[in-house]
């Protein structure tokens, strides 16, 4: 049974790769910082051996800004399989939040949006810990 | 008479893990308005699963790169996919050059120093992007 769960976020440009991001940092410095490791995709795609040690220790839980799911895609391609697929847009729907009214490139982790997202990721990597 | 099409595609690591990674993926929006018609920006993520849209922009234009840590992960991208950088850019030389410290920064968010460093990174990029303009507009004449 795994002690840690990987969090794998898509890394890309748009404002819910961001949002995604600002979560992941809330869900591994503040909320879960013993059960939780912050996976680097372009690390992992460069063969970092941390980077792939955590795919391969821990089950994945991989964050998409888009229906392109590049960290699900990148975990695949690593040779492995993301334990599960969150959505941004979907959190952000299921919240109610209103992603208009948040910045463009920098959004404050205190942000409640962020940490509404930070809470469901954080119960996402307790199910999986169960 | 054909119009010619003069772009460079920015390739940020846009990793998470350091206080690099932030700089690095803030430089690449600053680049992005500092020359919105010139720099198509691309995403590593979309870049690492081989996405054929955003690889067709990485195969036409020529590409700069900007590595965050010492992986140099946007650079293995690259090699990865078999092209040669018209440029790289790596956080550290920048630093080091503009003699900016960012002691104390948090990868979460900035405070007006790491931005000092997104913005010397940036100018940094946007000179080798006037560059590799001239040098392609230049080849065609």
């Amino acid at each position: 049974m795994a002690d840690k769960v990987c969090l794998q976020p898509c890394l890309g440009l748009r404002k819910e790769a961001v949002l995604g991001r600002q979560a992941l940092y809330v869900v591994h410095e503040d909320l879960r910082p013993d059960t939780t490791v912050l996976g680097c995709g372009p690390a992992l795609n460069a063969n970092v051996q941390e980077d792939v040690d955590f795919i391969n220790m821990y089950p994945v839980v991989a964050v998409e800004a888009c229906e392109l799911d590049c960290a699900t895609r990148l975990v695949d391609k690593k040779g492995n399989k993301a334990a599960v697929t969150l959505r941004i847009s979907d959190l952000v729907k299921s919240l109610r939040i209103d992603l208009s009214s948040l910045p463009e490139h920098e959004i404050d982790t205190g942000e409640p949006a962020v940490q509404a997202i930070a809470k469901r990721i954080a119960e996402q990597v307790d199910a999986l810990l169960a | 008479m054909e119009e010619q099409d003069f772009k460079v595609a920015v390739l940020p690591c846009n990793g998470i893990g350091r206080l690099v990674s932030t700089v690095v993926r803030l430089a690449g929006y600053k680049i992005k308005e500092m020359r919105p018609d010139q720099v198509v920006l691309l995403s590593s993520g979309r870049l690492a699963v081989q996405d054929s849209e955003h690889k067709a922009l990485f195969e036409k234009y020529p590409v700069l790169v900007i590595d965050g840590c010492r992986p140099h992960c946007a650079s293995f991208m690259c090699d990865e996919l078999g092209k040669t950088p018209a440029a790289r850019l790596y956080v550290a030389d920048v630093a080091a050059e503009s003699k900016i410290a960012v002691g104390g920064e948090k990868r979460r968010g900035l405070t007006e120093k790491g931005h000092k460093l997104v913005d010397a990174l940036a100018k940094k990029a946007v000179e080798e992007i006037d560059r590799i303009i001239a040098d392609e507009m230049l080849s065609t004449l």
